[in-house]
């Protein structure tokens, strides 16, 4: 096992690029190497150790043994476990944008909360997220047609706009509340959400929507019946008929009554 | 500039493999000069590479770019040394398409479509690309003013407008998409052969091919007409292809070049009547080609990968979005054309790519003469232009060609004759391909060869064609091409090993044509009365003044020069 703790030095409002921060990143490094590791302050070059003290223990490893841990405000450190395939990051407080974007292996816990991009694109591994996650969870980035294709994310708290937009295989679990048209383009994920939002599914093609609190459903859906799971019962909608859709929408029938 | 004991393939000038010195003094091929040596021994010497057909500046490019921010992401390269930042992959920005082009030896390349009433956004952009010489070729196919010049049989008033028009976009020649169907795409329909009327206009496809044909000769223009055939795209089409292409045997070139120029014939070579029983028609366009003087064409060849295709071709790009579920981009330009652009990938899996991948092969391999084929892609419709290298190593390696083959569709063997094509061709067929002929096409005289008085533009690539048989060894020559070892542009370094030596501003050709004034002042008085009319901006601010060319070059033609 291999233990790297990374503490910021200040706080920056100017983003940090990160994207070398991931258990494949680091594992083989020894500690001098990682002091010397690129990252970029806006548009400013400068090295690993000029903006994070480094504390480090155990010898090199395999990635699956390596463990990142975030120990500060990491909410101004952007794209931190990008195509990571292996190992495991925690961060104790807030994550910037585009974390564990691309990853497709491994685990990336956030006690605090995550912007936007979550795990946009992941292919593999899981995400839980303690706090909030903002917008675009799980989605594609933009031009893309195929956001998250496997792996899973969990967001205990509320998930902003578009969540998984674009979203081709996958899961994506949000207990509270999600902004705006979560799910679209849905072209064969799984999306669930306890709380309440607003116009799910449009232009879902495949894959599903499960929404436990209030919602609106759009017209390009169509009502088909009423299914038990898990001790509640859904109305089941198909769609979005607008892309000739064969997607599932299912309502948490307690809820809808309003 | 001495470029020392190279090995120089210039067959414009029957050089072929010949140990030599170039000598470049004042930016041009002399019989001697001083200054800097590069030593070229063991390295294989050419002139300048000469695209005669890419997509590289004006509006449909920038809806590509607008439309595409992943394919934005795909080229990113920061800022270093003397080159500004460069993103994107298959629609790069301007500073990537300069760049790119001269790391792969490539010194001239020219913009394939360009409607007059947006000539003003090319240049600014053809500006913007560094190094390279430049030229477009201005869009006349579907043109009221056209059309109504073939209407009334008028050919010296047809004549005029070509002139004026190529004057107004400071374009080089005249290109013609799909003639008829960028109208016809107005009321949505599309004209479907080359004898059905284009509506409201009383005018066929075929009169707009050979009309426009005579007025080009009539002006005595460097290049031919410039023609991308109607029903392009569809399967059966190669029977539209061989038949314009006998519609234009009566026209006598006025210059030393072929009557007619037909762009990425791949597209045009369809055999089939669906896309189930799509097959390669390349052997019978490459034997009319074999049997008939009159034309040349460029390849069009598809890469495996993501491309952007983008084209006056209205309908088509719509036959394409719906096709393939894609995004499209749509575009009515007033009284000239329509336009189109949508992304597309070209999958190994799929049949009918890998019959498109072997019919562009099969059109270089099968067509003996090499002057009459050039190497293109239509960058970026079939694939980026930085895949240049590996149609070359496709096209000289019947080995490389079977590894390919190896990961496509076996139903390929019946659709095409691809895997028994032996030919592979040599080095000073290549030479040919992408500099002799598309500067003999385009009528570039200084362009594409090494003679004294040619503008001092040569590739030099880190292979020795006396030693590397690139039949054996594909991936050596397409390593090679990818990176020349020194590109050099009148007389400067702009480009060794890979790394941008030097950003000179490139030149820009067009073509003033003179015409007789009488027929000008009939052609004006229709005009001013569309502009009043018709056109969403003023005739006062509509043609590109000269201050939009930093470095122009006018090459002289028109009715007199003819006489
Ligand atoms: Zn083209």
């Amino acid at each position: 096992m291999r233990t790297i703790t990374l503490r910021p030095l200040a706080s920056h409002l100017v983003p940090i690029e990160a994207e070398g921060l991931t258990p494949d990143g680091l594992a083989k490094l020894s500690i001098e190497e990682m002091e010397a590791l690129d990252l970029w302050l806006g548009n400013r070059r400068t090295r690993l150790c000029e903006l994070f003290a480094i504390e480090v223990d155990g010898k090199p490893a395999p990635i699956e043994e390596t463990t990142v841990i975030l120990d500060g405000d990491f909410s101004r450190v952007k794209r931190i476990g990008e195509r990571m395939s292996g190992g495991m990051i925690q961060s104790l407080g807030d994550l910037g944008m585009h974390a564990g974007a691309g990853m497709s292996g491994g685990n990336i816990l956030i006690k605090g909360s995550a912007g936007d991009w979550l795990g946009r694109e992941m292919r593999g591994g899981s995400i839980e997220v303690e706090g909030d996650a903002g917008n675009y969870v799980g989605s594609g980035y933009r031009g893309e047609r195929c956001g998250m294709r496997g792996g899973s994310i969990l967001v205990r708290g509320n998930a902003g706009v578009f969540l998984g937009e674009h979203i081709c295989g996958g899961s994506i679990h949000v207990s509270g509340n999600a902004g705006d048209y979560p799910g679209a383009a849905n072209g064969g994920g799984t999306i669930s959400i306890g709380g309440d939002t607003h116009l799910p599914g449009a232009e879902m093609t495949k894959g599903s929507i499960s929404v436990g609190g209030r919602t609106t459903v759009l017209p390009g859906f169509q009502f088909q019946d009423e299914v038990e799971l898990e001790g509640l019962t859904y109305q089941r909608y198909v769609g979005d008929l607008v892309e000739n859709g064969k997607g599932e929408l299912l309502l948490a029938l307690a809820q809808q009554s309003a | 500039m001495i470029i020392k004991g190279g090995v120089v393939y210039d067959p414009a000038n029957g050089v072929l493999g010949e140990e030599m010195d170039i000598c470049i003094d004042a930016g041009a091929v002399a019989e001697a000069a001083g200054g800097p040596t590069i030593d070229a021994r063991g390295m294989l010497v050419l002139p300048g590479g000469v695209d005669a057909h890419s997509h590289i500046a004006g509006p449909k490019l920038n809806a590509g770019r607008i439309m595409r921010p992943d394919d934005g992401r795909i080229g990113t390269e920061p800022r270093r040394g003397l080159c500004r930042p460069c993103t994107g992959y298959t629609v790069p920005n301007s500073s990537a398409i300069g760049y790119r082009y001269a790391r792969m030896g490539y010194t001239t390349v020219f913009e394939a479509a360009t409607p007059i009433i947006e000539s003003r956004h090319t240049h600014e952009e053809l500006e913007a690309i560094p190094i390279l010489d430049k030229g477009a070729l201005t869009l006349f196919g579907s043109n009221w003013t056209v059309m109504e010049c073939v209407g009334e049989k008028d050919l010296p008033k047809l004549s005029a407008y070509v002139a004026w028009g190529l004057r107004a976009s400071r374009g080089y020649g005249v290109k013609i998409v799909n003639p008829g169907g960028g109208e016809a795409w107005g009321f949505g329909s599309n004209v479907k052969g080359l004898h059905d009327p284009v509506p409201e206009f009383n005018v066929t496809p075929a009169e707009i091919i050979h009309e426009l044909a005579r007025a080009n000769e009539r002006l005595c223009l460097p290049h031919s007409i410039h023609l991308h055939f109607n029903n392009l795209g569809k399967p059966g089409n190669y029977s539209t292809a061989i038949e314009t292409l006998d519609l234009l045997k009566d026209i006598v070139p006025s210059r030393d070049r072929q009557a007619v120029h037909v762009t990425h014939m791949q597209f045009s070579a369809y055999g089939g009547t669906g896309w189930r029983d799509f097959e390669s028609k390349a052997p019978e366009i490459a034997d009319y080609y074999n049997k008939n003087d009159h034309a040349t064409m460029d390849m069009g060849q598809i890469i495996f990968g993501s491309a952007t295709t983008m084209t006056a071709d209205g309908p088509l790009e719509y036959a394409n979005a719906r096709l393939l579920h894609q995004k499209w981009s749509n575009h009515d330009i007033e009284l000239e054309e329509s336009s189109g652009v949508v992304p597309l990938v070209y999958i190994r899996g799929s049949p009918v790519n890998a019959v498109q991948w072997a019919i562009g092969l099969e059109l270089a391999l099968l067509t003996e003469d090499p002057w009459k084929v050039l190497l293109t892609t239509d960058n970026p419709n079939g694939g980026p232009f930085v895949k240049y290298p590996e149609v070359i190593a496709l096209l000289m390696s019947h080995k490389r060609r079977e590894e390919e083959m190896a990961k496509l569709p076996e139903l390929l063997s019946k659709r095409s004759v691809i895997g028994s094509i032996e030919r592979e061709l040599g080095w000073g067929e290549i030479a040919v391909m992408t500099r002799a002929a598309p500067a003999h096409v385009l009528g570039l005289k200084e362009k594409g060869h090494l003679g004294v008085g040619a503008d001092g533009d040569v590739s030099i690539y880190e292979i020795d064609p006396r030693e590397v048989d690139p039949g054996s060894d594909p991936a050596l020559v397409e390593r090679a091409f990818t990176q020349a070892k020194y590109t050099i542009k009148a007389g400067e370094v702009v480009s060794r090993d890979g790394e941008i030596a030097g950003i000179p501003q490139g030149r820009t050709f067009w073509t003033d044509a003179n015409v007789p004034e009488e027929d000008m002042a009939r052609l004006m008085a229709s005009l001013k009365e569309k502009f009043e009319k018709y056109y969403s901006i003023q005739m006062s601010n509509y043609m590109v003044q000269e201050a939009y060319l930093s470095r122009p070059v006018a090459v002289r033609a028109g009715v007199e020069v003819a006489q």
